[in-house]
């Protein structure tokens, strides 16, 4: 059998015409033998690393990095990386093509290939033409000795003369000629897939594809028998041949940090611990505690070992530019909870703080990088982007990938299209997949949509979609990663543009750099941050007090109190109804406490069932108990329950006999094991190392559903540390000052979980006097105003105002020189349209000025636009006896236009009537026992279904005194699912469940009973 | 005295006649809305307003249809025809609602009480449920039916006190208007009618005011009658009978030319017309001309005329010629290819057009249809034929070679250039044919030496029709060139011989 290396060959990677993984193709070609694998993707090289992590499992003897370009003329060209250079050759090429067009497209001419790449190897793969067209003759001068012809023999019936007369013009050219393949998948059942996805890319359905098909299914890694009888040898031969010229591996890249960090006479050690040291003083003026001493002495030593330091420098630089521009931040990860970090002001969690947290920092075994990632104020974070491109500059500077994949309904949807289906089918198609699991659909619900789940058509589609499902489909920008190089960039990876302005991104995503042993800072944006930094700063201007992150209060026992209640609607992380049911039976105390309250609710612990035995053990109802020491030092401190991911790894470590680099690639495969259908080989190993080292089957297994269970979700306690700092300090702002809590919380509208109107109305519950907007006193955003007695009044700003512009609204309060007297001289003043008048005039705005809103809206619709600036308001037009808008319309013109209402709540006009047909308030929920039947109504605020609950749909319903619970289990959501779905006031019939201070209503029937509302619309805010 | 049928559901009647849970939807910014469903779809909860994803939540077998004004403004167009036994002066008044001055029909039909019910039966029963007012005015008798007000007024003094409780909603004003009046706190005609008028008028717009007046009586309010769609039928009646060719044709074209008046009055087209020639003791001989485009153009129709007058054998002398054109069409921009191109090319679309409508004229429509060499790879589909009336459907783009490759037409050609260019037959064989093999030989008068391949042709699996065969070029002793292939996963043995090269 002849030898052959492949050097044409396309993955996935080239979106919507590779029908392959990478992987696939890396582990076929080695099982057949290869002598070495190129791929060639149009120009990209995003799916590389993939094959080059693949290619060293499954024992490829060579990898080739390369890529292939297509020309206007016609020509195509694939380049291959020879070595280093030639690697850093092909990557600025490829950021040249893909610079000079616009996103997701490339362009290239001869121009870009002018210097040679002499370190590169090109073939030229001639199209049916046979020909090197005129306009394509420089490749002859430019590539010279590195030029081969591609003979690619795909079964068209031609071969025999495209071979005689592809040899007749390798010698009147003088070029070498070499096999390839063209190669679009790994195996020739793909084609189906491949003819899909090309259907796909023509935006045809299959039948109309016509010749951007391909006749064939040539296009596949052949067998090496099957090509020794298609090529002659020493075609063949000649590729082996091209590959051993080619000596590169993605191992060789080496990534250097920017060194203009350190100041001239200073290494970059000297510089860190000099900046580290400032840090302590500044941290702990009069004496440094002995622990931190010598916490700071032992990472300063590992940062030396491991030369991390530019690391360091680099985000120490990055969070002092925004503490220099007041922006609020905060670092999470491993690293970031160092004691070098809080010395640097990277974190603000007190090492001292975290006494019971075994850090982790930076793992020397391992040699994994250190991960450092640091929230900004959400709507400030583009100011800290900018000045890192400012900094560096773009050849330095980009932003990691995301690479977007197919999702079953995203591949259903194109794979219906293709087919010939019509929108709605494939809709309709796509609601009753929502509980797909990716390999196997419900044929009734196939049936339900419409179509016959036998037919043909449908087992076509879902064998399409299943294999499609994974397939990359675009780049998009990583939310925050950051590379940044000493170097230039494109010389260690393409560089491309991304859909937003000024915006690079590399071609590689999250997991390759950290493949590759390559850095990056993640610059993310947190909108608590942004809500955090307001509140200080209303509490200064109110009345002088000064706090940083660092300077609230810690460990306040009444705001562990608050926390114990539940009452926590508007903090960050635990206020969502699931966080909220728990503080009552998690009881949390301190720090840590918060630090597992963080990471203990996602879908991970609850899927591995971790949350109830938590809460058994530490209400002391159940032992704890280890089953070896190992675990127990692992698991001591969330009392023997596996919570954070660095726990399930440290266990697989102790526990299992991992390397830490196996528990590392453990992780990962954990976060994709859906997508990939298990944890493979994983599996095997866990369990079974865990029986050899003498724990039970039970343990083993138990272990192995809680990993599962993670997922994607598995939340580092690493992370979970630096969060439950702004949970406090949220919490003590909550509890302290209510008023400007609240406030800054409106102001940072849209984030969290509820509406203005809930937060509002729990801010009145607790004793915050709230103002309405008035064009008068507001300003553009909600403020703080001096109250009778000694805490504030919050006013509403003219932000809440619908379909008032910010510009509208902040020239009203930049002309209010005086209070305004008349629309006409608010007219006069801002030129205000009538449309922005009428937003006004629906927010009960102008009340001081025309009246009630009917009297407002009557003077408002007669401003004429076209002159707005002069005497528009006929001042002696006849006023019409307009009756006074009821309760129930002010409530509703409330609702609509600022989505709150400082009126009497919408259910209390109802009252009379809930009160006849026997619904209690929610207020009297607490003085009913346990068990009791009862009846309770209220407007629907939200609904959630978490994928967890197995089909339990929880409801929140609020009436004029609070909220109230439920709990429909699938039965009644089923049977009442159009009540479900529409009422925005319901009824409840159901029992009253009572532990401890949570309360649940599990519903029996559902009532709409919308209709008593007339036009008060409600949105609930619904989640999954 | 006016009567006013008003159709809620007509988007949804006339569209779905299924007692099964049904809807129509309507796309509003882009979100597909339920925008009206029957008794057995409201049933399941399924209302206007809800998304589709949510209806289909409720229940997902509910059949679904768009909205269809084209289909809702023909059924009521047929609608008045039908309501033109009641009264000869019916209004439609798009999109629902259908007036009837009734007041000389109220003997003839027994009174208005009789009539209204009549009226209301014939509709249910043809499936129509209609909401029907009495009124003195048009616009009162409208408001009223909208507002499911079942009254009959028959006194123009009770006028003003009966709308006054109409809500403002059923005026059929803008949803901005009625928004804004609301937001006065003003809800009914009544409320409407005490606002001062100037001012009024400054905020809703002088139109809303003259509507208050029309319905009041106050300004008078002319309607146009609906009328039968117009069609074109002219007569030439001769004096005696004849049989003279030339004369026949040039009655004929004088009938040509009041079409081409009464068309271009009209700014329509049309696609066919029918001569009737009448005979004394014969019935009449028919001739029917249609052509591509719609066209009003007397001299277009007449070369066709000639034509198709030559071959056509009169049974007897012509005593009458009748000329009727379909229904109009708008005279649109079909033929706007012709004068987007230039004027050479002009020259030369319109002689592939016209040579197509004078062989249809001279052979017969169903013998003449082009060829056309379809983008496919499978051979049964690369060639199909296609009917001279129909627009070329749309296909992918291809590289141009890809193209070339397979028209046969251009295969001469490839000869000339370099390139590569795929071998195809001139002729095809409709059904491939089995052949013999002997020892592992295909024969076809003779045994076959297999010239060039394979090429390999598998694709087509997304219908039922797919095919995975190698094609080789043989020749036979008689050194006759043949396409033969066998399928490439069973019965590899198998020939089959499909086509002939030339």
């Amino acid at each position: 059998m002849s030898a052959y290396a492949e050097l044409h060959a396309l993955s996935n990677f080239t979106f919507l015409r590779g029908a392959s993984h990478p992987e696939e193709l890396v582990e076929t070609a080695a099982r057949l033998g290869y002598e070495a694998l190129a791929i060639t993707d149009e120009c990209t090289v995003s799916g590389v690393v993939r094959a080059h992590v693949a290619a060293k499992e499954s024992g490829l003897q060579k990898l080739i990095i390369g890529s292939e370009f297509r020309f206007d003329t016609g020509l195509k060209l694939v380049v291959l990386a020879r070595n280093r250079a030639g690697y850093a050759q092909l990557c600025r090429l490829i950021s040249r093509g893909r610079r000079a067009a616009k996103k997701g497209s490339y362009k290239v001419t001869a121009e870009d290939f002018a210097d040679g790449l002499n370190n590169c190897v090109v073939l030229w793969v001639p199209d049916n033409q046979l020909l090197l067209g005129a306009e394509d003759a420089w490749i002859l001068d430019a590539f010279c000795d590195r030029l081969w012809i591609a003979v690619e023999l795909l079964a068209d019936g031609l071969e025999r003369l495209r071979m005689e007369r592809l040899r007749n013009l390798g010698e009147a050219l003088d070029l070498p000629l070499v096999a390839s393949g063209d190669v679009h998948m790994h195996c020739r059942e793909r084609r189906f897939l491949q003819d899909t996805v090309t259907a796909i890319r023509e935006g045809v359905t299959l039948d109309r594809a016509g010749f951007a098909l391909y006749p064939n299914g040539e296009r596949y890694l052949r067998p090496r028998e099957v090509l020794g009888s298609i090529y002659p040898g020493e075609w063949l031969q000649e590729a082996c041949v091209v590959a051993e010229t080619i000596q590169f591996s993605l191992d060789e890249l080496r990534y250097e940090y920017p060194n203009e960090l350190v100041p001239d006479g200073e290494t970059s050690t000297s510089y860190l611990r000099k900046l580290t040291e400032e840090g302590m003083r500044k941290r702990w003026p009069d004496r440094v505690p002995a622990k931190v001493m010598a916490l700071v002495e032992y990472e300063l030593k590992l940062i030396r070992e491991l030369q991390y330091e530019p690391y360091f420098l680099t985000v120490f630089d990055i969070v002092a530019f925004a503490r220099s521009q007041d922006i609020l931040c905060q670092g999470r990860g491993s690293a970031a909870n160092s004691a070098v970090c809080f010395c640097l002001g990277i974190t603000e969690v007190d090492p001292e703080r975290m006494a019971t947290l075994v850090e982790r920092f930076i793992s020397k075994e391992r040699n994994e990088p250190p991960d450092i990632d640091v929230d900004f104020e959400h709507e400030r974070r583009e100011e800290v982007i900018q000045y890192i491109y400012r900094k560096y500059g773009r050849e330095r500077a980009a932003l990691a990938a995301t690479v977007i994949t197919y999702r079953p309904r995203s591949a259903l949807r194109d794979v219906g299209k293709a087919l010939g289906l019509s929108g709605l089918q494939v809709d309709r198609l796509a609601k009753s997949m929502q509980w797909w699991d990716g390999t196997e659909v419900d044929e009734s619900r196939v049936l339900e949509a419409g179509l016959d789940p036998a037919s043909p058509l449908i087992r076509r589609l879902l064998y399409l979609v299943r294999h499609l499902i994974g397939f990359p489909r675009h780049l998009s920008q990583h939310v925050g990663g950051f590379v940044i190089s000493n170097g230039p960039l494109f010389e260690l990876v393409p560089v491309e543009n991304a859909a937003m302005d000024d915006r690079t991104v590399i071609q590689w995503e999250k997991n390759d750099l950290q493949d590759l042993g390559l850095l990056k800072v993640d610059v993310l944006g947190l909108g608590m941050l942004t809500a955090i930094r307001r509140s200080f700063d209303l509490i200064r201007e109110f009345d002088g007090r000064e706090y940083t992150l660092a300077t609230v209060p810690a460990e306040d026992p009444v705001v562990y109190d608050m926390i114990c209640e539940g009452d926590t609607m508007g903090v960050f992380q635990i206020e969502s109804r699931a966080q909220m049911a728990m503080l009552p039976r998690l009881k949390p105390r301190c720090y840590y406490d918060l630090v597992i309250e963080v990471a203990i609710i996602r879908p991970g612990p609850i899927q591995g069932d971790m949350v109830h035995p938590y809460l058994r053990r530490r209400s002391g109802e159940e032992a704890v108990e280890y089953p070896s020491e190992e675990v127990r030092e692992v698991l001591q401190r969330t009392l023997g329950v596996p919570i954070f991911q660095e726990q399930v790894m440290q266990l697989a470590v102790v526990a299992a006999g991992f390397t830490p680099g196996e528990a590392d690639r453990l992780r990962r495969a954990m976060a994709a094991w859906k997508r990939r259908g298990g944890l493979g080989p994983f599996e095997k190993k866990l369990t079974e190392g865990m029986q050899a080292r003498g724990y039970t089957e039970e343990f083993a297994n138990q272990i192995f559903k809680q990993i599962l269970g993670f997922g994607e979700y598995g939340f580092p306690e690493s992370h979970s540390a630096s969060f439950a700092l702004l949970v406090y300090v949220s919490c003590w702002l909550k509890r302290h000052t209510p008023a400007a809590f609240t406030c800054a919380l409106l102001n940072s509208q849209p984030m969290g979980f509820y509406s203005a109107s809930q937060l509002t109305q729990d801010a009145r519950r607790h004793g915050v006097e709230v103002r309405p907007a008035d064009i008068n006193e507001s300003g553009w955003d909600s403020s703080l105003e001096p109250a009778v007695n000694s805490e504030p009044a919050l006013r509403l700003g003219l932000r809440q105002v619908k379909g008032l512009s910010e510009e509208a609204g902040r020239t009203v309060v930049a002309q209010r020189e005086r209070a305004y007297q008349s629309v006409q001289e608010l007219l006069e003043k801002t030129g205000l349209n009538r449309r922005e008048l009428s937003a006004l005039a629906a927010a009960g705005a102008l009340k001081s000025l025309a009246g009630h809103r009917h009297k407002v809206r009557w003077t408002v619709a007669g401003v004429e636009e076209t002159t707005p600036l002069f005497s528009s308001l006929d001042r002696y037009e006849a006023i019409p006896m307009l009756r006074r808008p009821t309760e129930g319309q002010d409530i509703v013109a409330d609702y609509q236009s600022l989505g709150l209402t400082l009126g009497r709540h919408p259910l209390a006009l109802i009252r009379p009537y809930l009160d006849r047909h026997r619904y209690v308030s929610a207020s009297r929920l607490g003085e009913i026992s346990n068990g009791k039947r009862i009846r309770i109504a209220g407007l629907v605020i939200t609904k959630q279904r978490p994928g967890t609950a197995s089909g339990v749909t929880f409801v929140t319903l609020e009436d004029e005194t609070g909220c109230s619970n439920l709990i429909v289990w699938k039965k009644i959501a089923d049977e009442q699912r159009d009540v479900l779905l529409n009422a925005r006031l319901m009824g409840v019939q159901g029992e009253l469940q009572k532990e401890g201070k949570v309360i649940h209503v599990i519903a029996r029937r559902l009532i709409d009973h919308s209709g008593l509302l007339g036009e008060l619309t409600v949105n609930s805010r619904d989640f999954r | 005295m006016w009567l006013c049928v008003y159709l809620p559901a007509l988007p949804l009647e006339a569209l779905i006649d299924t007692p099964e849970p049904a809807a129509v939807f309507e796309e509003q910014q882009g979100i597909r809305k339920i925008l009206l469903a029957n008794a057995s779809a409201r049933a399941a909860g399924i209302g206007p307003g809800l998304t589709i994803n949510a209806a289909l939540a409720l229940f997902s077998a509910l059949r679904l249809d768009e909205r269809n004004p084209v289909r809702e403004a023909r059924v009521l167009k047929d609608l008045a025809e039908w309501s033109e036994k009641f009264t000869s002066f019916v209004c439609v008044e798009a999109p629902s609602v259908l007036l009837l001055e009734i007041a000389g029909s109220l003997t003839l039909f027994g009174g208005i009480r009789t009539l209204r019910q009549r009226i209301v039966r014939e509709l249910d029963s043809q499936g129509f449920h209609a909401g029907v007012a009495i009124a003195p005015t048009p616009l009162a008798a409208t408001w009223l039916a909208r507002a499911g007000r079942k009254v009959c007024i028959r006194d123009p003094g009770n006028l003003a006190g009966r709308l006054r409780t109409l809500p403002v909603t059923c005026l059929g004003w803008p949803d901005s208007i009625t928004a804004l009046l609301k937001g006065m706190g003003i809800t009914s005609v009544g409320e409407a009618l005490r606002l001062p008028r100037q001012g009024f008028a400054k905020r809703f717009g002088a139109g809303r005011l003259l509507d208050l007046d029309r319905a009041l009586g106050r300004l008078p309010d002319p309607r146009v009658s609906y009328r039968m769609p117009e069609r074109f039928i002219a007569d030439y009646d001769l004096n005696e009978e004849e049989s003279d060719a030339g004369l026949l044709l040039n009655i004929c074209q004088e009938l040509l030319a009041r079409l081409e008046r009464f068309l271009l009055s009209r700014q329509l087209a049309v696609q066919n017309i029918d001569f009737s020639f009448f005979h004394l003791q014969m019935p009449a001989t028919g001739l029917s001309i249609g052509c591509v485009q719609a066209d009003r153009a007397v001299q277009h129709w007449f070369d066709l005329l000639e034509i198709k007058f030559a071959r056509l054998a009169l049974p007897a002398p012509v005593i009458a010629i009748q000329l009727c054109a379909g229904q109009g069409q708008q005279f649109t921009a079909k033929s706007g290819m012709l004068q987007f191109e230039g004027q050479h090319k002009k020259q030369q679309s319109t002689s592939i057009a016209q040579l197509a409508e004078r062989l249809s004229a001279r052979i017969g429509d169903e013998l003449v249809h082009g060829v056309m060499a379809v983008a496919e790879h499978r051979p049964q589909y690369a060639w199909q034929p296609r009917s001279n009336f129909e627009d070329i459907p749309h296909c992918a783009n291809v590289s141009s070679w890809q193209v070339s490759a397979h028209s046969p037409g251009l295969l001469a050609e490839a000869h000339r250039t370099n390139s590569l260019v795929l071998q195809r037959p001139l002729w095809v064989l409709q059904e491939p044919e089995l052949l013999v093999v002997e020892s592992g030989v295909p024969h076809y008068q003779g045994p076959l030496k297999l010239l060039k391949g394979p090429e390999r042709i598998e694709t087509g699996w997304w219908d039922d029709d797919g095919i995975a065969r190698d094609y080789y070029v043989a020749v036979n002793p008689a050194g006759v060139h043949l396409w033969v292939y066998r399928n490439r996963d069973k019965d590899r043995n198998r020939w089959f011989l499909h086509g002939k090269f030339g």
